[in-house]
């Protein structure tokens, strides 16, 4: 609790001094410090001896504290009517976004203003973060981020596995559980999170033949660098089963932004 | 390439199936054409084109190129990369070969549009000289160079995965699109396919 604290006070400081200008408010996101972690992939059939997985080394950057909120995807959405649910454009999105908004004006419900926004396709994700001078997570730094850096590890994939398979009836509201060690709420337990590439490979990071793509081969999934972690293995899963026009009751997002 | 699609399919199904976890809106439909136009359409371009994306990109010419400028005529599309040893230069063969199957007028009604998935390295000067390695000089062709936002934004429109490996290199879907005259996305094949008569047909359709 007291290092978290010193964390917080040391980004205001951080913010101020570094970026005046930046407008990066330490209330909304957290700086999420460098490091590295090793990221889930499958590997192919003949790579089975090398033990060693290179760890990816992730740089600083800043972190929605909590996913997106109704509230403020309907405060979005009212400045840029091109993403109202009456004016989005098809090649943007399947015919079920935002079909929780349920009022006569396509607007939120009131009940609904601080849980997750859902139903929102990977086009209005990427456009309210760039409405916001953000950018979506990548998934390196979504997952990296998930990893606490190893913080309670074992208890943290209990819980994820919990949630994966009882998940929530109805959504809660954001930030309703605690922070992890970086400062980040609500990761697991609420929604499924879009990431900037979330239409990428789960090649290893060194992988180069890029005609081959038997990854997914039964001997593949033995290899996975990390046998334990069946819950990151469906989050790659989950995200290789999506396209950019999908929407989903238990799918949002949250923003990101470069450290610089 | 896409040969563990069927293994892919089956994962995501028993995944969805196991999971309630997985209860997007997408387990029991498809995402077809649904025809009647929810929204009225502001502008020109149809609201389900791909022309509605509108990065900034470089044209092997080094002028600027906005995805729109296919306007008019159908297109040919597809993701590249010049330093990619097999399936990009197949790929582009492929792309040549349904240019053959047209006849001289059919093909000066069409464009052939190559997009890199390399930023850093595809420099409009390296398209250019990928251009001259694979005999493209016709005016119907353009290869493009854009940011990385623009690259992962078309890819996601066009249902391409990729990812950039420490190598430099690019682990990439090989599909070939075809766009009517609108940016409408009519047709995708695999592009390491040699028959390439259903895109053939699919062009020859669009300019009837």
């Amino acid at each position: 609790m007291k290092s978290k604290h010193t964390t917080f006070i040391s980004i205001l400081i951080l913010s101020s001094c570094l970026s005046p200008a930046a407008a990066v408010s330490a209330e909304d996101m957290v700086l999420v410090p460098e490091g590295s972690f090793t990221p889930f992939f499958l590997k192919k059939d003949d790579s089975a001896n090398s033990s060693s997985v290179a760890a990816t080394a992730i740089a600083a950057f800043w972190l929605d504290a909590t996913p997106v909120t109704n509230r403020k995807f309907q405060a979005f959405v009212n400045q840029h009517p091109d993403w109202h649910k009456s004016n989005i454009k098809k090649i943007f999105t399947d015919s079920h976004y935002l079909e929780h908004w349920q009022s006569a004006q396509g607007s939120a419900d009131t009940a609904d203003l601080d849980k997750p926004v859902v139903n929102v396709s990977w086009f209005a994700a990427a456009a309210y973060c760039e409405a916001q001078d953000k950018r979506l997570p990548s998934t390196d730094e979504w997952e990296y981020t998930l990893t606490d850096n190893e913080r309670d590890k074992e208890n943290l994939q209990k819980q994820i596995m919990a949630w994966y398979s009882v998940p929530n009836k109805e959504l809660p509201a954001v930030r309703t559980k605690p922070a992890n060690g970086f400062g980040i709420y609500d990761l697991a337990g609420l929604i499924w999170e879009w990431t900037a590439d979330f239409n990428s490979y789960m090649a290893p990071p060194d992988s180069r033949n890029s005609g081959d793509k038997n990854l997914f081969c039964g001997s593949g999934s033995l290899n996975a660098s990390n046998l334990g972690d069946y819950a990151a293995f469906m989050r790659y899963s989950y995200r290789e089963s999506l396209k950019g026009n999908f929407t989903g009751k238990n799918l949002g997002f949250r923003c990101a932004k470069d450290a610089k | 390439m896409k040969t563990n699609l069927k293994s892919k399919l089956l994962l995501s199904l028993i995944l969805a199936c196991t999971s309630p976890a997985f209860a997007d809106n997408h387990e029991h439909h498809h995402h077809g054409h649904e025809t009647a136009p929810s929204a009225p359409d502001r502008s020109t371009v149809s609201t389900d084109s791909v022309f509605n994306i509108t990065d900034n990109w470089t044209a092997a010419d080094g002028k600027a190129f906005q995805l729109s400028k296919l306007g008019g005529k159908p297109t040919v599309v597809a993701m590249v990369y010049t330093s990619c040893q097999y399936v990009c230069p197949l790929t582009v063969q492929n792309i040549k070969r349904i240019e053959r199957s047209l006849t001289t007028a059919q093909a000066g009604k069409v464009n052939f549009a190559l997009f890199t998935f390399d930023p850093q390295r595809d420099t409009p000067a390296k398209l250019t000289e990928f251009a001259k390695l694979h005999s493209i000089n016709s005016p119907s062709w353009v290869l493009a160079q854009g940011s990385e936002g623009a690259v992962r934004k078309l890819a996601v429109t066009l249902g391409i995965k990729y990812k950039k490996v420490q190598s430099g290199d690019y682990e990439h879907d090989a599909t070939i699109s075809i766009l009517d005259s609108n940016g409408v996305v009519k047709f995708q094949a695999d592009a390491m396919n040699k028959n390439i008569d259903g895109a053939t047909d699919a062009l020859k359709t669009l300019l009837h």
